[in-house]
């Protein structure tokens, strides 16, 4: 469990999750919008009952926000009780990575930078590890 | 309501709160030990440590009020290494888990003997806390588990049946509810499908018996959850008594609001942040009693924790009057634990400063106490709020106290909601707050744009008006039919209205509010989502955050005049401005006067003030003023007097505190009687008496400004050795003559004349006109017809005189 991880293409990047941070991955139809919310929140959708809140990683990492296609699929994450979900580009693929988590080498950008963990090493590419959570807020409300 | 808590209650509280700890710390003790094994397996997991650090910490805080010294020492000590760990000073070894596994399980042994006998058992913990302190001050000594007892689950289970109170799992009770919650939805869906299908009356009927069940059942559900908040409070007082004699503090507590209902799952969460907040004040928002005899406060600290509804919401305050927050030094705090950088710190507003202190691990305690201190409370009061969708507000004064907001969503059950259509999607409005919906284009509806607002006319009653898709920043939609579009009166709080322009109105429903996550609360615009049964999740809109992002005026308070008669008299009011100076006087009695006939407010020592010829009086520099009261004050310190000033003569007013300046209202409600009090006017919904000031500057002016107008002119004549100035003067004076010698060169005719010799002849040249009254040294008269009057008779002095002129005041 401790070694499984799941790579996926978010805002544009391959990266990996652990996957004991993600609860699901799932596909989900035009969002309900959240007028007045901060950019980063793409809407909000319904799951067994459940309402998560959808966010874009574009907006979180500093880029321009992209559009939710229906059928798109999320990665769906509990943050301090609260249901989330990781508008994703692409899922790749879950698998066991038996190389070590290593430091993050040399300069990211800082809204990368911001949610990256470490660094792995998978299959001859070099993948950043990012937490979750750490999309949730936004750089500038982290600071609150 | 507001009432003071007595201090130190019965035994019942304590034995439900005894209760409540024992069933809470079983389950925080068998958490805290699995996430301690976990924990142990992999230590740098950072989250996995802090989690079972505020484990350890909330035991310790809860048996800290309950006087449980075992308990408390033990987690004292666990809590203590966990914090040695968190800062780093010490590496996270098995020899350290096992040590704290062994305090875990010596707090299983206490509770258990706790449940059991209802006290704490006598015994030494002295070996667990000083194997723990060994493996803390050594470093890798691997496993070495000595004398310490494994953990038995069982042993736990077999005591807790014994307790006396029955805990009915939330998880238990939310499965009641969501059932129930799923009963409703079906049968809206259910009533849908029947109306279109045109059943029988009798299928009607036989499904509104149904209906009404279900009603009734939603109802007792419901209520099953809800509980007053009192219960909240109940250990507060406990906890306040304690810290403040433990930091030799005097403080009030006060709650109010007690009666206010909150949901099961509410309370539970937000009863730690609550004490955290309330301990937080006592350590560190009260000051020292002589910091605070420094700062001109009172000695005894106030803590006030109240409740209200609004809306939907519950707010709850909790208030004291310390230090506040500084700003500055939460930022250099942040910057010496290396939170922030100083670059970023520059970037900072007053209130993302403030904020800091939400940050995990920060502390504004200048030295760690036991009670407070470890950066353990307001991220977790955060977190713990927003996890059921509230929201935390700091509202700051710095030096003078601090505010702490808490708003959380009365409840996560069903309410019935509105759905209304804006910018093409779907929002709720609760019910209970809406008082009417009409269409915008009807008859009774009249809407006026005004300086760029809007103004909706119903039936003559004015409401400012709010279109939902400018208060939400989006556009109007095409799709919308403009007949369609209406009007929902709501009223979000007690005295405030406004009118709510939608699109469309759908339907109302049975709704199931879940709390939204914490940035979308904080827009203030929403209280929660709901999943209606298309699926669709919709959100209920905040009725009271409406005003406050529309930012208007939601008070109903001098709307319901005719529009050009309101802004004439606004208008008139603004230029007139009459402002009354809203006070409390000595006897607590709140009353106001006109601001314009205040000079200024003093504050004078007690002994300033003192009593000459049945007056009160008081020295203010090197004048002395008279004093409306009838006795001196018996207490010590300081008093403060309001100066009235009407142009010649100052009146000086005793109170006890000025409470605020406001618009002095018109209709004034006039008093039968002249005397003190001019009227009775109301300010903010309280009646406050209306002193007149013109009543009391009267008693006091008379003797002074406007008897000197008219007091007889007395001359003295022939005083050559000055025995008139000198001993008949003053007696004049005070009888209420005006006096000059015959060196005065004076313009007035005199009154009188006195003549101070006995030989008349000297007087002659005055004048035939002014009566002359002459004095003689000798106590016998010369003879029957002898006018001259002995000059050491005072009274038949007086009476010649008043004879003579016909006045002065005898």
């Amino acid at each position: 469990m401790e070694k499984l991880y799941l790579i996926a293409r978010i805002a544009d990047t391959r990266v990996a999750l652990r996957s004991r941070a993600i609860n699901s991955v799932v596909t989900v139809g035009i969002p309900v919008e959240v007028p007045g919310a901060p950019p980063h929140v793409a809407g909000l959708f319904a799951l067994r009952s459940r309402v998560f809140t959808l966010i874009d990683p574009h907006v979180v990492i500093g880029l321009s926000p992209v559009p939710v296609a229906a059928g798109q699929r999320v990665i769906v994450v509990d943050v301090a009780d609260h249901g989330y979900a990781l508008l994703a580009d692409a899922i790749e693929d879950v698998c066991f990575i038996e190389a070590p988590e290593t430091r993050v080498a040399g300069k990211l950008l800082p809204g990368w930078a911001r949610v990256a963990d470490g660094m792995i090493e998978h299959q001859g590419a070099s993948l950043l590890v990012v937490d979750p959570s750490h999309f949730i807020t936004l750089p500038a409300l982290k600071a609150a | 309501m507001v009432r003071l808590q007595f201090l130190g209650r019965t035994g019942t509280v304590i034995d439900d709160l005894l209760n409540d700890f024992l069933a809470e710390t079983a389950e925080i003790l068998a958490e805290a030990g699995g996430a301690l094994v976990a924990w142990e397996a992999d230590p740098a997991d950072r989250a996995q440590l802090d989690a079972i650090f505020r484990l350890v910490h909330t035991i310790k805080g809860s048996s800290g009020f309950l006087a449980l010294p075992r308990v408390t020492a033990l987690s004292h000590a666990a809590e203590d290494a966990l914090d040695q760990v968190r800062r780093g000073n010490h590496p996270a070894n098995a020899a350290l888990v096992t040590g704290v596994l062994g305090i875990i399980d010596r707090l299983n042994i206490v509770c258990a003997a706790l449940g059991k006998d209802g006290v704490e058992p006598a015994g030494d913990d002295s070996d667990v806390i000083a194997a723990l302190a060994e493996q803390d001050s050594t470093t890798e000594t691997g496993y070495d588990v000595a004398g310490v007892p494994l953990r038995r689950d069982d042993d736990l289970e077999a005591e807790l049946q014994s307790w006396r109170s029955i805990r009915v799992p939330l998880p238990l009770l939310d499965s009641v509810m969501t059932g129930v919650t799923d009963i409703v939805l079906a049968r809206n869906e259910f009533a849908r499908m029947l109306r279109d299908s045109g059943a029988s009356p009798t299928v009607i009927a036989s499904f509104d018996r149904l209906s009404d069940s279900i009603a009734g059942m939603r109802q007792s559900v419901s209520q099953m959850r809800m509980q007053r908040i009192d219960k909240l409070f109940a250990p507060l007082p406990r906890i306040v008594r304690d810290l403040a004699q433990d930091m030799s503090k005097k403080i009030v507590f006060q709650t109010s609001g007690g009666e206010v209902e909150l949901d099961r799952e509410m309370m539970e969460n937000i009863r730690d942040p609550l004490i955290h907040i309330v301990r937080n004040a006592i350590d560190h928002g009260i000051e020292a009693l002589e910091d605070r005899v420094a700062a001109g406060k009172d000695i005894t600290a106030t803590i006030s924790v109240s409740a209200r509804q609004s809306g939907n919401q519950i707010e709850i305050e909790i208030r004291d009057d310390g230090r506040g927050m500084s700003p500055d030094v939460l930022v250099a705090k942040a910057i010496a634990s290396r939170a922030i950088t100083a670059a970023e710190a520059r970037t900072l507003s007053v209130k993302d400063k403030l904020e800091l202190v939400f940050r995990p691990g920060f502390s504004t305690a200048a030295k760690i106490t036991e009670v407070s201190g470890r950066g353990v409370g307001m991220d977790i009061v955060k977190a713990n709020v927003e996890k059921i969708g509230g929201v935390v507000e700091l509202r700051n004064d710095e030096g003078r106290g601090l505010t702490i907001l808490l708003r959380v969503p009365m409840t996560l059950t069903i309410i019935s909601g509105l759905m209304v259509r804006a910018a093409g999607q779907y929002f709720a409005i609760p019910r209970g707050a809406v008082r009417e919906i009409l269409l915008e284009s009807g008859d009774t509806v009249r809407i006026d744009r005004v300086g760029g607002g809007e103004l909706a006319t119903v039936r003559g009653e004015q409401y400012p008006l709010l279109r939902l898709e400018k208060v939400l920043g989006r556009e109007t939609s095409d799709d919308d039919d403009v007949d369609d579009r209406a009007l929902v009166i709501v009223r979000p709080g007690q005295g405030q209205s406004y009118a709510l322009s939608v699109a469309a109105i759908h339907d109302h429903e049975e709704l199931v509010i879940k709390p939204a996550a914490p940035m979308i609360m904080a827009t203030g615009l929403y209280a929660g989502t709901t999943l209606p049964d298309n699926g669709r999740p919709v959100l209920l809109l905040d009725v009271q955050g409406l005003v406050a992002a529309a930012a208007i005026d939601a008070t109903e308070t001098g709307r319901n005049h005719d529009q050009m008669a309101a802004a004439e008299a606004q208008a008139n009011a603004a230029r007139n401005a009459a402002q009354l100076l809203l006070f409390r006087d000595t006897n607590c009695r709140v009353r106001g006067v006109r601001l314009s006939v205040i000079e200024r407010v003093e504050e004078v020592p007690a002994s300033a003030l003192f009593e000459s010829a049945g007056r009160v009086q008081v020295q203010i520099g090197d004048e002395i003023f008279p004093v409306h009261t009838a006795n001196l004050p018996e207490a010590e310190g300081s008093l403060k007097l309001l100066r009235l000033f009407d142009g010649q003569s100052v009146l000086c007013y005793p109170i006890a505190e000025v409470i605020d300046i406001v618009r002095l209202p018109d209709a004034v409600q006039p008093s039968a009687a002249p005397g003190l009090i001019a009227g009775v006017v109301l300010v903010s919904g309280e009646p406050v008496e209306l002193i007149d000031p013109f009543w009391l500057m009267a008693q006091y002016a008379v003797l002074d400004a406007e008897a000197a107008l008219n007091q007889p002119l007395c001359r003295l004549a022939n005083d050559h050795d000055g025995w008139g100035g000198n001993f008949l003067a003053p007696i004049l004076r005070s009888a209420g003559y005006r006096v000059v010698s015959d060196k005065d060169v004076v313009e007035e005719a005199p009154d009188v004349l006195l003549c101070l010799t006995d030989d008349g002849a000297s007087c002659a040249h005055v004048g035939d006109e002014i009566p002359v009254i002459r004095l003689r040294s000798a106590i016998a008269a010369a003879g029957p017809d002898d006018e001259t009057v002995y000059r050491y008779d005072r009274q038949a002095l007086l009476d010649a005189l008043a004879r003579r002129i016909g006045g002065g005041r005898a």
